[in-house]
């Protein structure tokens, strides 16, 4: 196996099989990395309910092969929780994931060769408190009586327990203001080929459709993640027909371009920027939530945006919040993490867009897609 | 290797955020997106766990030894001292825990608010909050306090409730950035009610009674909804599980160790230090403190047990949403039952809990129907503030004492400043009660002649005290 190869797989295990999203090829193939020691450990999502899952560093095998799946209700992020401990782990990952870890690859605070990561086609992922709100709106459905969910054909469904599948348009509800969240709406990474092996149901096609995953190999330690669960009898391959491949990169096309015109429409120029900033961070806590999540910044307790800043300042803007602007013009991946967590809602991804897009678009330099040194780091002395 | 995850609830004041605890070598924070108080966004403090859960010892007259033993030699302290021992619970702890100590106070219980100088049929009204989103659909919400450093996820709901179309008044010493409208607590004849309102206060240990009924007074005069947010993180179940109970004020309490009828105090998860004076805790003869995370007070008997993530058990929060804990630790109750002489049963508690609250299952996304009931006509006396300088503390959560933060300073408007003459960078004295301290300032639309500091300095008599100022 070596990189740029393509396939199709599932589990051989028949409980992971029908548990597991799309044949639960990549639960598998974490299982096998553990128990074939590619790994010590392995980050899976611990399900709680339909909206809830908690993501967890194990080496138990069980444990990964009880994992949740994909859970579009769980906007996790994993860069932070793998860095700084030194492991020898795999783990899945959504483009923003990959991306992250990429950026703590840089910052030396993860080592990537020592991370194998699988990366999963992503369109978006929801907020469980909105995605409650929703059904209860939207669905009129109770959240209680979901039993499961899926995208398909542009639709958001959920399955209650009565077996019965409940259908609206992303559109529609996006209109409404609910769906995914913003961040994912305007990103463009769908099918993360900076991870080691990217995985996901478009491509899949015929009898395998939902049984089974798409896989495209990207990296030496992609190759050999998917050869160790082979070789272990965790999963069985086989090559993708031709119209699985052109429907994936169809697929691919099409959701990267909704991706681009969502960014269109949020990021329409504006006049009177610094009025605007000053005027969505006025309520600002000090919290810092927006900082240890963010899952490029590895500056530490010690760091630019919280020693010059102080909570006894009259800044009509806080230093914290200026050091974050330039720390992030070459570092933010659009991850949406920050806006998640701000106690006050401010939407501090889109802040940040606002100051990395240009920046990044300017210098061609897309963070978290491949080891390119952020541009910020570059120091030329004057001779 | 496997994570420890805690699935818990945040014990910095009673908003009810969940939160994950992860115990991996280190106790990291993680966000509980999924929690319906909060969406998994949290404060300063709530990001402040990792330090504030410092794991305590369990302690006989500063030797350490275990919880079984420090637990046994404060039961034959508490029996020595028959007649002339306090049981002090602010509501840090489970509902079931409350419970059982209950059991085991009943000759003097202090919870520290002094329900006893307010009329009973107001004891629901101040005890069970309104539901967030009540207040998220509000058209008009009067603040008697500051959201920003006192309870700061409530700030989103205000924000949410202006975008649908709410005003937003604020009766405080400061503009508050996020209302329409501010009025100086000392001008609140100006303040406007109508069915429509919802009026937002609080109610802790330092709460003055006089100002409490003044709100209640006003919200019952205009027919609005009134709502209390509390500072621990299960005041709502304390007051709910002792609301039939005779309770000792904590100015009684006070009083009481001053002058000699109380001996031995036994403190339940209360962060006492921030609240009593330490020449009266210096007059006990035996200072007992069970809890789940070190403090600096210097106690005679620590009986250490699991810190709140870990424990089993339920919390209610200001909306009166029932929350579980997260963790399986149940050592806190074996403890209580060392010292009661008899071990308590976690479902025996948890079934009463239940029955209490009138509900058959704890499901965290609904709020228990609990009766709203009208309360009568309030006659209040709330105290001028003097047109003199006046310390007003409004630091919350009570917790922080013990913390190290970047609240050092005091907040006061530019005419003081320049009043003063005071430098940019500079300092200002404070004197007051025969104490005087130098402080950073910051420059905030504050009232004149108010100073305002979110930060315990150690001369404060109450939330308002008066001191004289120079530069």
């Amino acid at each position: 196996m070596e990189k740029g190869e393509m396939y199709v797989g599932w589990s051989t295990k028949d409980d992971v099989r029908k548990r597991g999203g799309s044949g639960g090829l990549v639960t598998s193939m974490l299982a096998a990395a553990l128990e074939k020691k590619l790994v010590d450990a392995v980050v899976v999502l611990k399900k709680i309910n339909e909206f809830e899952a908690v993501p967890i560093i194990t080496s138990d095998i069980n444990e990964v092969l009880n994992s949740a799946g994909s859970l579009h209700s769980v906007p996790s992020h994993f860069a932070k929780l793998i860095a700084n401990k030194n492991l020898k782990v795999a783990l899945p990952a959504k483009g923003c994931d990959v991306r992250g870890i990429i950026e703590q690859g840089k910052r030396n605070a993860i080592n990537l060769e020592n991370t194998f990561i699988v990366g999963l086609n992503c369109g978006g992922s929801m907020h469980p408190v909105v995605t409650r709100e929703m059904l209860e709106v939207m669905y009129k459905i109770k959240p209680e009586d979901v039993h499961g969910e899926e995208i398909e054909k542009g639709k958001l469904i959920f399955e209650t327990k009565d077996g019965k599948k409940n259908a609206i348009t992303i559109d529609e509800l996006e209109e409404k203001g609910y769906g995914r969240r913003e961040s994912c709406r305007y990103c463009t990474i769908k099918i993360p080929t900076n991870s080691d092996i990217a995985c996901g149901n478009w491509g899949v096609t015929g009898d395998l459709v939902g049984k089974a995953t798409f896989v495209e190999i990207n990296s030496e330690k992609g190759a050999r993640l998917l050869q160790n669960a082979v070789d272990a009898g965790y999963i069985q391959i086989q090559k993708p027909d031709e119209k699985g491949v052109a429907m994936r990169a169809k697929i691919k096309g099409v959701m990267e371009g909704l991706g681009q015109k969502w960014k269109e429409k949020i990021f329409v120029p504006m006049d009177n920027r610094l009025e605007y900033f000053r005027k969505e961070l006025e309520h600002c806590i000090d919290c810092g939530a927006c900082k240890t999540v963010c899952p490029t910044c590895s500056c530490g307790d010690v760091s630019k945006c919280t020693e010059y800043h102080s909570r006894g300042d009259a800044y009509k803007m806080s230093m914290y919040h200026l050091v974050r602007f330039l720390h992030l013009g070459d570092a933010c991946i659009g991850c949406g993490q920050c806006s998640d967590v701000c106690p006050v809602d401010i939407p501090l991804t889109r802040l940040y867009r606002r100051f990395a897009n240009p920046i990044q678009q300017e210098l061609k330099y897309e963070p978290g897609m491949d080891m390119q040194k952020p541009p910020y780091f570059e120091v030329k002395l004057n001779e | 290797m496997s994570d420890n995850i805690y699935s818990t609830i945040c014990p910095g004041c009673n908003f009810g955020c969940g939160l994950y605890i992860r115990e991996n070598g280190s106790l990291d924070v993680d966000f509980r997106k999924s929690s319906p108080a909060n969406a998994g966004k949290l404060c300063r403090f709530g990001m402040s766990l990792p330090k504030f859960f410092n794991p305590a010892k369990s302690m006989i007259d500063g030797v350490e030894t275990t919880m079984e033993e420090a637990a046994k030699e404060a039961a034959k302290r508490i029996s020595a001292s028959k007649g002339s021992v306090a049981f002090l619970s602010l509501g840090n702890t489970s509902n079931e825990e409350l419970l059982a100590f209950q059991k085991i106070a009943e000759s003097y219980l202090c919870t520290g608010v002094n329900f006893e100088a307010l009329p009973k049929d107001t004891y629901q009204t101040i005890s069970i909050g309104i539901p967030y989103n009540e207040i998220e659909a509000a058209k008009h919400i009067v603040l008697f306090i500051d959201p920003y450093e006192q309870y700061p996820l409530i700030v989103r709901r205000l924000l949410l409730a202006k975008t649908k179309g709410a005003k937003i008044t604020a009766v405080w010493w400061k503009d508050l950035m996020l209302a329409d409208e501010n009025i100086r607590p000392d001008d609140i004849s100006k303040l406007a009610l109508t069915q429509d309102s919802i009026i937002i206060s609080d109610f802790h240990p330092l709460s003055d009674t006089e100002q409490v009924k003044n709100v209640l007074s006003l919200a019952k005069n205009a027919g609005a909804k009134v709502t209390f947010l509390k500072p621990f993180a299960n005041s709502t179940g304390e007051y709910i599980i002792s609301k039939d109970t005779k309770q000792k004020s904590l100015a009684q309490l006070i009083d009481d160790i001053n002058k000699g009828t109380i001996k031995t105090l036994f403190a339940l998860e209360s962060d006492i230090a921030a609240l009593i004076p330490s020449d009266t805790l210096s007059k006990l003869t035996n200072l007992i403190i069970q809890a789940g995370q070190a403090s600096s007070t210097k106690a005679n008997i620590v009986i250490a047990h699991d810190p709140l993530y870990k424990k089993k058990g339920t919390v209610i929060n200001n909306e009166g949403r029932v929350q579980t804990l997260g963790g399986a630790g149940t050592n806190g109750l074996e403890a209580l039952g060392i010292i009661a002489g008899s071990k308590f049963d976690f479902n025996t508690l948890h079934e009463s809990i239940k029955k209490t609250i009138g509900i058959t299952a704890v499901d965290e996304f609904t709020i228990p129907k609990y009766d709203r009931p009208a309360y009568g006509a309030i006659q209040a006396a709330p105290k001028p503030v003097e047109k003199k300088p006046a310390l007003i503390d409004v630091y919350n959560p009570f917790m922080w004492f013990d913390l190290a933060d970047d609240n050092d300073f005091v907040e006061l408007n530019l005419n003081t400043v320049r009043a003063l003459k005071l430098l940019k960078g500079g300092t200002l004295k404070i004197k007051s009660n025969g104490s005087a301290l130098e402080k950073k300032f910051k420059v905030a639309p504050v009232q004149d002649n108010v100073l305002l500091t979110g930060k315990s300095m150690g001369i404060e008599k109450g939330i308002i005290t008066p001191v004289e100022i120079s530069r």
